[in-house]
């Protein structure tokens, strides 16, 4: 299922943020979107989900325009995996995961044994089937993260959107979550992600579009788009954008002269 | 000198004046000391005109003795109450009261209205005392505390009368007072606690609130040869009861002044099995213009006691209550009860409210 | 590793515990009711009275008797009450917690009680017989919820959850500033002492007649909250979070705040003010069970019950007048907060 954003203006009343910004993520392609803070990605985010209304131009989920859909109907569509954060009480992991499902349950219905193992499901394909049980307001910023991408996945939903889902994760983690983005991908999943990290964008991004001052700087693929001179410009400070020898592409800026 | 300057030197000025006026204010002309029923030594002013009554048992107190020097009422006189007001004071002014919580009255109020004295009619506990001593040193207006307990009444209308020169019509009631409690004492006499009527003071629209046996607001109960069943050692004031506590006391009469509960009493299976509702002795208390055995506690209970003595013993009791409250109502309220106002009263006080 | 986990979920998921709890709560709360029905000023055997009460039962009543007026008049609606009351105050407590995404938010806050304070005060004041003060209660609960949830609507910016609350915060003093107003007015021997009780909260003159139109409004407002309980679990991760997961958050939380408004305003009606239990009790019942709003609901509702009941039972033997029950339940309740305070972080859990 694809996700369209057409000439799409964001913001808040009395505060606009992005100005006719045009995206497009294709079935079984990771969209990634590089800006830096402030750039509005979250922002962008919140539209496409129907979170904050759009101030101009639409959103096609499928091929249904987002206003036309029922909340819980969007929920179907796409599944949203926000920044990592803390809940007010002591939800176990489980429970949280098993939140996920709530689009597909009845107004009245309690999720049951098909829901249950889907969230565990969602869990052990993280490796982290050993949290379910764990107190969500004790786990670590990394651990809730993957919890919150676990509740995504138990959405079962065609499309995912994922606000900067690397961020709080340490390295090892980073991998792993990269490493299942791209292999959800592989398996036709539609995927939006932010990142401040253009390396991961190099490794696992099908197009990238870089956000400048609400708006869109460049689209394309990561090596057509991410250009040092792109990269300088929205992040100001020199940056170099190299090959390694193993053929992966890396973006280093420029610290100054060491010696 | 700036502008600044002269403000500072103006209001220096001014605040010397004041001081000057102040110390050197002559002491009222002519005045006697009156030492009211806290021991305190007041200077009052020959002549007293104009009364402020800090509260309502004391705005009672002033009225009955001396009604032209009342110069308000502490709670306006309304609807039902006024034809057994007095016309010429049925339409004094609101003034607030005093005492009790909060003291609503305004200060600079109470001294527009050029007070000669302030009598509060009630406790002489300390804080009262401190009260009247703190408003006295703010306003220099004289104020004294009477004992508002009912065995002291006729000290106290005797002391209020001398200080607001009355003294006459003060010895007169103080008279009646004493002469009906000579009555009550004499048929009281022979008469063992065990056999005295077991009685309950229902208050509030449930009838839950009732006041403890030796507060100021269930006096009347033994005064009229009655045994408030709410006792219990030191516990005094106004209190909720339980039902069930009401079920277990069994009163043989009830006393209130709530019309909602006097309706209500006769068909609530809470207090059907009660011996006072089977044996129909729920007594409703008229409260016009005030109220017959309390609210406030003041001189007005004076009527409620001869209404009670009449419910409680009508075989010893010799008043007949028509007359009495005609008689009540003409030396103490000044007011001659019309034919229709005096069978209104009745019909009140044997459960038939207006 | 598949196998461990699903055990470790099991035990974690609390099921099993919550099942157990809610039994033996059902259970405390039976034998408390029997024990409760025993005890009182009015001396009465434990054989006699169940002898009583199977008279009563049976129809045949003695009229007029003090022992069965006592049983079937005064204690049985007086349980009833205190039951009712008690679950009505932990379940709004509960809801309204989850609701806010904070544990230190009693059915209070959105004005109800000082709204239903203010009700029956002016009913006190007009000297209205007690059905209508307890409407009144009633409406005025109702009424002020509304006046939020209608100024909080007239704001459309911000949060909304904050926004409601500091509406609910404004109406609450200003309903509380009319009630002081109406204290100040009130006939200072005759309706000050009344107003004064009614605020501290008694379940004294509870009587069958006031329990019968409040049970089926709690009842009304419960039925909702047990049927959405898994949305309400959700609506706790806030609007933002709940939207993406497919719930109409805004629509949801209106039915919430009616019902549990509902719920709270039935038993302050016939109660009075009582304070704490809404407060201190869910927060015990999120130790026992944990967040999930399935289990805490009932769990809540139960402990409130058993836990008004004890302290009813309390403030109607302990001395030989009435002590009223918001001091009891402060006595026992703001300590018994402290406590929880000094715990620290996992006390809210």
């Amino acid at each position: 299922m694809r996700i369209e954003a057409r000439n799409l203006d964001t913001g808040y009343s009395g505060h606009p943020v992005g100005h006719g910004l045009s995206i497009l993520a294709e079935s079984g392609s990771v969209l990634c979107l590089l800006g830096p803070n402030g750039s509005g990605k979250t922002t962008l985010f919140k539209t496409l989900l129907g979170l904050i209304p759009a101030r101009g131009g639409e959103v096609l989920i499928g091929d249904a325009r987002l206003q036309a859909l029922p909340r819980a109907e969007v929920a179907r569509r796409v599944a949203y995996v926000p920044q990592a954060h803390a809940a007010p009480f002591a939800y176990s992991a489980e429970e949280i995961v098993l939140m996920g499902r709530t689009a597909r349950l009845g107004l009245l219905s309690q999720p049951g044994e098909r829901d249950r193992e889907a969230a565990l499901a969602a869990l052990s394909r993280l490796g982290i089937a050993d949290l379910a049980p764990a107190d969500y307001t004790r786990l670590s910023g990394g651990q809730r993260q993957l919890v919150l991408i676990a509740r995504a996945l138990a959405q079962e939903t065609p499309t995912l959107v994922m606000d900067e889902p690397t961020a709080s994760l340490d390295f090892g983690n980073q991998a792993i979550v990269l490493r299942e983005i791209a292999a959800l991908a592989k398996s036709g999943l539609t995927i939006i992600l932010s990142t401040h990290d253009p390396d991961h964008a190099f490794a696992i991004g099908t197009r990238v579009a870089l956000l400048h001052e609400g708006n869109i700087l460049c689209t394309g693929s990561p090596e057509k788009a991410l250009t040092a001179d792109a990269l300088s410009t929205v992040y100001g400070v020199p940056v170099q954008v190299e090959r390694a020898p193993s053929g992966r592409i890396t973006c280093l800026p420029d610290f100054g002269d060491r010696t | 000198m700036t502008r600044l300057q002269h403000a500072v030197l103006g209001l220096a000025a001014l605040a010397t004046a004041a001081l000057v006026a102040i110390v050197t204010a002559p002491p009222p002309a002519q005045a006697r000391t009156i030492v009211d029923s806290a021991g305190r030594s007041v200077e009052v002013p020959d002549t007293v005109t104009r009364v402020f009554a800090a509260g309502p048992p004391a705005s009672i107190l002033v009225y009955a003795l001396k009604p032209d020097a009342l110069l308000g009422w502490p709670r306006a006189i309304r609807g039902e109450e006024r034809p057994y007001i007095a016309p010429a004071y049925r339409d004094l002014p609101e003034t607030g009261r005093l005492t009790g919580r909060g003291g609503e009255a305004n200060l600079e109020r109470v001294l527009a209205l050029k007070p000669d004295l302030i009598i509060d009619f009630g406790s002489v506990r300390d804080t009262y005392v401190d009260l009247a001593n703190r408003v006295q040193e703010q306003t220099g207006i004289p104020y004294i505390l009477v004992n508002g307990r009912f065995e002291e009444t006729a000290d106290s209308l005797r002391l209020v009368g001398q200080a607001l020169g009355v003294a006459e019509r003060g010895e007169m009631l103080a008279r009646d007072v004493e002469v009906t409690f000579a009555e009550l004492d004499a048929i009281l006499a022979d008469v063992p606690q065990e056999s005295r009527p077991r009685v309950y003071l229902a208050r509030g629209p449930d009838g839950l609130e009732t006041g403890m046996k030796g507060s100021i607001n269930t006096e009347i109960i033994e005064r009229a040869g009655g045994r408030n069943v709410a006792e219990a050692p030191g516990q005094y004031g106004l209190v909720r009861a339980s039902p069930e506590q009401v079920i277990l006391a069994n009163p043989d009469t009830i006393i209130t002044w709530d019309r909602n509960f006097h309706r209500a009493v006769w068909s609530d299976p809470l207090w059907a099995g009660i011996e006072a509702v089977q044996r129909k002795r729920v007594y409703l208390s008229p409260t016009a213009p005030f109220g017959w055995i309390d609210r406030p506690p003041s001189l007005n209970r004076m009527m409620g006691l001869k209404w009670l003595a009449g419910l409680f013993y009508p075989q010893r009791w010799q008043g007949e209550l028509r007359e009495e409250a005609r008689a009540f109502y003409r030396l103490w309220y000044h007011v001659d009860l019309s034919k229709g106002e005096l069978d209104g009263l009745l019909e009140w006080a044997s459960g038939r409210a207006p | 590793m598949g196998e461990r986990a699903r055990t470790l979920t099991r035990d974690g998921f609390r099921r099993g515990a919550g099942r157990g709890t809610i039994g033996l709560l059902v259970a405390a709360v039976a034998l408390l009711s029997m024990g409760a029905l025993l005890v009182g000023p009015f001396p009465l055997g434990p054989f006699e009275a169940i002898g009583r009460l199977l008279d009563a039962i049976a129809g045949r009543d003695a009229a007029g008797d003090a022992a069965t007026t006592v049983l079937v008049s005064i204690r049985l609606p007086r349980i009833a009450g205190a039951l009712l009351v008690g679950a009505a105050l932990a379940a709004a407590g509960a809801c309204y917690q989850t609701l806010f995404r904070n544990p230190l938010v009693s059915p209070d806050i959105l004005g109800v009680s000082a709204g239903a304070g203010l009700g029956a005060v002016l009913g006190i004041f007009l000297s209205l017989p007690v059905a209508a003060i307890q409407f009144m209660g009633f409406a005025g609960g109702l009424g002020a919820v509304a006046l939020v949830g209608f100024v909080a609507a007239a704001i459309r910016h911000g949060d909304r959850t904050l926004i409601l609350v500091l509406a609910g915060v404004v109406v609450g003093a200003l309903t509380g500033a009319a009630t002081s107003l109406l204290k100040v007015l009130a006939d200072p021997y005759d309706q000050l002492p009344a107003i004064t009780f009614w605020l501290l909260g008694s379940l004294a003159g509870v009587k069958g007649e006031d329990i019968w139109p409040a049970a089926p409004v709690v009842l009304a407002g419960l039925v909702p909250l047990v049927l959405l309980r898994w949305r309400i679990n959700v609506l706790s991760l806030g609007d933002e979070e709940a939207r993406a997961l497919g719930i109409e958050a805004a629509r949801l939380r209106l039915a919430v705040v009616v019902c549990a408004t509902l719920v709270t305003a039935s038993v302050v009606a016939i109660a009075g003010v009582v304070g704490w239990v809404g407060l201190v009790i869910p927060h015990i019942a999120r130790m026992l069970v944990g967040p999930g709003f399935g289990r805490l609901l009932p769990v809540a509702a139960l402990l409130g019950a058993a836990y008004l009941l004890v302290v009813d039972t309390l403030a109607r033997t302990i001395s030989s007048v009435e002590v009223p029950l918001g001091i009891l339940t402060a006595v026992v309740g703001a300590p018994f907060f402290l406590w929880l305070l000094a715990r620290g972080r996992r006390a809210w859990a």
